[in-house]
């Protein structure tokens, strides 16, 4: 039996990847776009993140004053001097605990986070609630996730505070082997705390979802779609390097180069919290590659980011005769008379308008269902926009984003540099971050976004 | 050199006849690779990892050239080239003499679920798809049937056959897909008002079309699974006869054909010859807007 899957001529033997890249360049007559996403490049791995240079550090000066009644917000307040972790010095290590608890609050919006738990705890009493279980279900498992939280934050302060009069117990009884349990103990907790800041960060009701990132080039022509598809390509590698699964969902080339629109699927555990930093427009100022009189360009590239919502969460219900669906770039009788390998479909929800499309599965049945994937996304982030309008800024689509917010610019002449206009954050590497490494730029607004003064944000 | 000779000779035949375009030719060219990587999540990580992994290939470089070569040069389809073809979520194996099953036709297999997802009885039925070719349909079916349903697939081509029966137990299907050899309903004389439902992808492409096809199509692809006589009815009018004769009452049927004018020829026909046997005639479209399919039921 002829088949290309089950041949198994010569497998034994092993091919070097140069080899590979060699013979795709030999085919670039017929494919010059598509070497380019196989030849292998010699790119290392930088999963760091840069945390030190994002969690600003307090410079904390010692008052000497002690006082005798422990709460977190009395030892913030002793200013007790943050050692290194190597000094064993019991203050500096509360010190720093605290300090955490005191971030991962304000990360969480602690007082919000109070005034929504007793709401909902409100609501879970009411004799009615389960008249309608989709409501119901939802109601009791934000409460559920919210009081999880706080039962956390409670329970590391309640940590602090016994670990502290376990060693001024310790003192008193001059038992120095409780007081070295303890104090390690505590080290420990100091540990624990810096790790639990940065899961502070992305504790967004959907941050835990994988979603879909769309680029589209602002106007322009050519450079700016050229532009676009840096940008997409910038996301590509950042998602490959962070681990996550990338696809294609839709792409709509340029006519000469890069392109206009495009959709990819970043699949994995918080994809969106993390690529949600990067909703906005993005600016390029270089001297363009399509200028023959070599000028100085500005072009722009609007991005969007949509959670795809886990079963568990409220999901629009899509009715199959709502739908029309659609075969892109066919022409001709089709059926028997054609052979082609695209079977690219557009899918139009029609109360809505709302479409989604998908070319790049190898069977039209899949196209269909990847489609329908992203269309039931959308449909969702439209109606979360609708019921939450605290998430608004998180769940525009691309049609919402104005062209005015601006938020990272990246200059490649006259100058070199990258500069997040949100946080003023901003490298003078342009190109390691067009090749993906923009998890400073995501930290650095993550943490400018959810520290501010709890009371302001 | 010798290979931009092929492009320009490319570009030139598939403007005459509706061939591929380059953006596809790129994507069929990234599936190649897909298909020639022996470990499939390797491809993904290709171009981000460190240089020094070593990938295996289920073909060497130089077998891989030549077939994209035949791809370019000879128009060879591409699902000839790799030897399958993804079809709705099964990927089937394919070769010279076998039709390559078509996007269109995976629809004939929705409105099977649909019916069978309301008919219990139809469910457990016994089902014939004629002129099975890579046996996509009857597979398609037999995967939708319940406990109790089979499936017999039938065609005249022996290398159908064969490869259908291959692809029938790639999927585990031979307890519940039987696939004969014959022409049309010959293999099925056991099966005479028996049957709960009935499909076919006959050929359906009027004789004098067949010289102008694409040259994928009308180069590579088997004559006997697209010519379907002068105006291309012949093997449906007989699928209708036979129709009317094998199914079960209340059995059901879908027929793919060339568009709009076979769809509405065809319906007058079963309306004019056929009414006392089949009832509820319905023409749908495939995704491209095209009158593609007649459904209907047995009284």
């Amino acid at each position: 039996m002829y088949s290309f899957l089950q041949r198994t001529i010569q497998t034994s033997k092993i091919r070097q990847i140069c080899r590979f890249s060699l013979f795709l360049q030999n085919l670039q007559t017929t494919s010059s776009q598509l070497s380019h996403n196989i030849i292998v490049s010699n790119h290392s791995y930088n999963y760091g993140f840069h945390q030190r240079s994002i969690v600003s550090q307090n410079q904390f000066r010692c008052f000497g004053s002690e006082s005798d009644s422990i709460t977190v917000e009395g030892i913030i307040a002793n200013n007790w001097n943050i050692l290194d972790e190597d000094d064993g010095d019991w203050k500096s290590h509360a010190a720093s605990v605290a300090q955490s608890i005191d971030l991962i609050k304000r990360r969480l919006q602690w007082k919000k986070l109070k005034v929504r738990l007793d709401l909902l705890s409100a609501q879970l009493t009411k004799p009615d609630l389960w008249d309608d279980p989709v409501h119901a279900g939802k109601i009791s498992r934000e409460h559920g996730s919210l009081l999880g939280k706080v039962k956390e934050v409670n329970a590391l302060e309640q940590e602090l505070i016994e670990h502290i009069d376990m060693i001024k117990l310790a003192r008193e009884e001059n038992d120095e082997e409780l007081e070295s349990e303890s104090l390690k103990a505590l080290l420990n907790m100091r540990r624990n705390a810096k790790e639990k800041e940065l899961e502070a960060l992305l504790s967004g009701e959907h941050d835990y979802c994988s979603c879909y990132i769309e680029v589209q080039a602002g106007a322009g022509g050519t450079e700016s779609m050229d532009w676009a598809s840096m940008v997409m390509q910038m996301y590509k590698s950042w998602a490959q390097r962070r681990g996550y699964k990338v696809i294609v969902m839709e792409e709509m080339a340029g006519e000469l180069a890069g392109i206009k629109r495009a959709t990819i699927k970043v699949d994995g555990e918080f994809a969106f919290g993390y690529a949600k930093a990067e909703i906005g427009v993005h600016r390029l100022v270089r001297i363009s590659p399509f200028d023959s009189n070599k000028r100085r360009h500005t072009s722009f590239a609007a991005v969007a980011v949509i959670p795809i919502l886990g079963d568990g969460s409220t999901r629009v219900q899509i009715n199959e005769s709502d739908l029309r669906i659609e075969r892109f770039r066919s022409g001709g009788p089709g059926g028997q008379h054609a052979n082609t390998t695209d079977s690219a479909v557009r899918i139009i929800h029609i109360p809505t308008g709302i479409t989604a499309t998908s070319q790049n599965e190898r069977s039209q049945h899949m196209n269909k269902a990847s489609a329908l994937a992203v269309l039931q996304s959308r449909l969702d982030q439209i109606e979360m926009a609708r019921q939450a309008q605290l998430n608004a800024q998180h769940t525009q689509s691309l049609t919402d984003i104005t062209w005015g917010s601006q938020i990272r610019s990246y200059v490649l002449h006259p100058y070199r540099m990258v500069k997040d206009l949100r946080t003023n954050y901003e490298v003078s590497d342009p190109d390691s971050v067009l090749e993906g490494d923009i998890d400073a730029f995501i930290l650095s607004y993550l943490s400018a976004s959810l520290d501010k003064d709890e009371n302001n944000g | 050199m010798n290979s931009l000779k092929y492009h320009a000779q490319f570009q030139r035949d598939k403007m005459m006849d509706n061939g591929p375009d380059s953006s596809i030719l790129c994507r069929e060219l990234k599936w190649l690779m897909e298909d020639a990587v022996e470990d499939h999540s390797l491809f993904s990580k290709m171009g981000f990892e460190n240089s020094d992994e070593k990938v295996k290939m289920r073909v060497g470089i130089e077998e891989l050239y030549n077939l994209w070569k035949e791809r370019i040069e000879k128009r060879r389809p591409f699902q000839y080239v790799v030897g399958c073809e993804h079809w709705r979520e099964l990927v089937l194996s394919v070769q010279e003499g076998v039709l390559i099953p078509r996007p269109e036709t995976e629809l004939i297999v929705d409105f099977v679920c649909d019916v069978v997802s309301k008919n219990e009885d139809l469910k457990r039925g016994v089902w014939a798809d004629l002129g099975t070719g890579s046996g996509a349909l009857a597979i398609g079916i037999g995967r939708a049937l319940g406990i109790g349903g089979r499936v017999v697939a039938a065609d005249i081509s022996p290398v159908s056959v064969a490869v259908a029966a291959y692809n029938v137990q790639r999927y585990c299907l031979q307890d519940k897909i039987e696939v004969r050899e014959g022409s049309w309903f010959e293999p099925l004389k056991d099966m005479e008002g028996k049957l709960a439902g009935l499909v076919s992808n006959p050929p359906y492409i009027p004789s004098k079309e067949i010289s102008g096809l694409q040259a994928e199509v009308g180069r590579h692809e088997p004559r006997v699974a697209l010519d379907g006589g002068v105006d291309g009815m012949d093997a449906l009018f007989h699928l209708c006869d036979g129709a009317a004769l094998f199914l079960k009452p209340g059995g059901f049927f879908a027929f793919e054909t060339n568009g709009e004018q076979q769809c509405r020829d065809l319906v007058d026909y079963m309306k004019n010859k056929r009414s006392e046997s089949l009832c509820n005639f319905e023409i749908v479209a495939d995704f491209a807007g095209i009158q593609r399919f007649v459904i209907g039921f047995h009284h």
